[in-house]
């Protein structure tokens, strides 16, 4: 049966991403579907943009990989001018700027960036489909369950959290958070950030 | 020889009498005295050296190299002749590229970067009041169609594939060096000696500095990954440490 809904509701899908001390890690479930329909159980959301820097996109699937493909873009030929990577901060301005570049026709995404600054802190930044930021030095959550993450986070985060420890924490607001929607799930991914790289693990969902 | 040709030097658009397209000859001509640089294409990689040039001590020491020039991951230039035209190239080559990785969602074929610039280059020779680009350009790069492949191109636009090759200064002198002792089972260890050799040549020493010279190199690593290595003045000093012992040994035999 078809029912009316939002289009950033249409993909389905959860991003989140949070803090620790000197590790930062995001994570989105891997459900792709066409409303209610479930098309595809491992569609990541998170991307490797350097190893220090991921961004996750939440919201309609195709504006997912388009825009993903864009910053690659943006990002590789900042990196071929200026000979070093965008830092966090700058790449947040960049995407910003993309998505309010199309204000009238927006991305149906909702993205989250998540890094490490050049002194090795962590960086989280989220917005809205046009740009809009929130800087935050705690966690920052986007799709289409919202209101569990940010129960689940706002319960169990604790800041200066080891990667270990950040590990379980984002893995557990994750796959509680989207036990209660219909929408996303299907098991997750997890990127966990360090001075020393990145480490990935997939979760298994139900 | 030029006697005549004043009268057809000032549009790029008119053919002398004799076929001959004189603007685009003279940005060759002005290719021909900047800095030398040479690439060689080994089994296992592509090799590119070039001249390091310092008009003044008081000049900053550049941060990168103004001759090899990454376009991608997996794709260099080096360029020979106006570093002004030269950067426009560089950044349409890299925009090309990367328009290419979105729309196709692979890195964009060697040869496909080289003969799309050459036909940009090739616009300038065919359009009145405009000059051409007074660049000569090497390309060397890895893709999964043809492997590693090396390129040169001229300020007309015209292109060719190349086992050996040189552009810049003294580049007959390069290119005869390179006929005699190029083997195409080389390795690229044995391709940066040859290489060492030919820069020797091009700047006239038989001294050869670090400072003067610098050599880069296009692999493939254990993971499949394209690999571009400048080599550090470390890597530069050994590297010109074994050839000159081989020099000395060959020598004394």
């Amino acid at each position: 049966a078809e029912f009316a809904m939002s289009i950033m509701e249409y993909s389905g899908g959860a991003v989140l991403a949070m803090t620790g001390r000197n590790c930062v890690a995001i994570a989105s479930d891997t459900r792709l579907g066409s409303q209610a329909q479930t098309q595809s159980t491992d569609f990541e959301k998170c991307f490797r943009i350097t190893d220090k820097l991921y961004v996750g996109l939440a919201g309609l699937a195709t504006d997912v990989l388009t825009l993903s493909a864009q910053l690659d873009f943006k990002h590789r030929m900042y990196r071929l001018r200026e000979n070093r990577d965008m830092t966090p901060k700058t790449f947040s301005a960049m995407l910003s700027n993309a998505l309010y570049a199309k204000r009238f026709g927006p991305y149906f995404c909702e993205p989250v960036v998540a890094g490490l600054n050049a002194d090795g802190s962590p960086f989280v930044t989220c917005m809205d489909l046009i740009g809009a930021p929130v800087d935050t030095d705690d966690f920052c959550v986007s799709g289409t369950c919202t209101e569990n993450m940010y129960a689940l986070c706002e319960s169990l985060y604790r800041p200066d959290m080891e990667p270990d420890d950040l590990f379980e924490t984002i893995s557990q607001c994750l796959l509680s958070a989207v036990d209660r929607d219909a929408l996303s799930g299907w098991g997750g991914v997890v990127h966990v950030i360090t001075a020393e790289g990145v480490t990935t693990r997939r979760l298994k969902g139900r | 020889e030029f006697a005549m040709s004043r009268r057809y030097d000032s549009r790029t658009t008119t053919f002398s009498p004799d076929g001959r397209l004189l603007q685009v000859e003279y940005a060759l001509k002005a290719t021909d005295s900047a800095g030398s640089a040479t690439g060689i294409l080994a089994s296992d990689g592509v090799v590119l050296a070039a001249q390091k040039q310092s008009s003044s001590k008081l000049l900053a020491t550049p941060r990168q190299s103004e001759k090899i020039i990454r376009l991608d991951d997996h794709l260099l230039c080096v360029v020979a002749g106006l570093n002004s035209d030269a950067n426009i190239l560089i950044q349409s080559g890299r925009l090309m590229a990367q328009r290419h990785r979105y729309r196709f969602q692979e890195p964009m074929p060697v040869e496909m970067v080289c003969s799309w610039i050459c036909d940009y280059k090739q616009w300038y020779t065919q359009h009145g009041g405009q000059r051409p680009f007074g660049v000569s350009m090497l390309y060397a790069g890895w893709d999964e169609c043809h492997g590693f492949q090396l390129y040169k191109a001229d300020p007309a636009g015209t292109y060719g594939g190349w086992r050996a090759t040189a552009i810049g200064e003294n580049r007959q002198g390069a290119e005869n060096l390179l006929k005699n002792e190029y083997e195409e089972t080389c390795n690229v260890e044995q391709a940066l000696e040859l290489a060492v050799k030919v820069m020797s040549k091009t700047l006239d020493t038989t001294t050869p500095t670090a400072d003067k010279m610098e050599f880069t190199t296009v692999t493939r690593g254990e993971d499949g990954q394209v690999r571009i290595h400048q080599l550090t003045e470390a890597e530069t000093e050994a590297l010109l440490a074994r050839v000159e012992i081989a020099g000395a040994a060959a020598g004394d035999a």
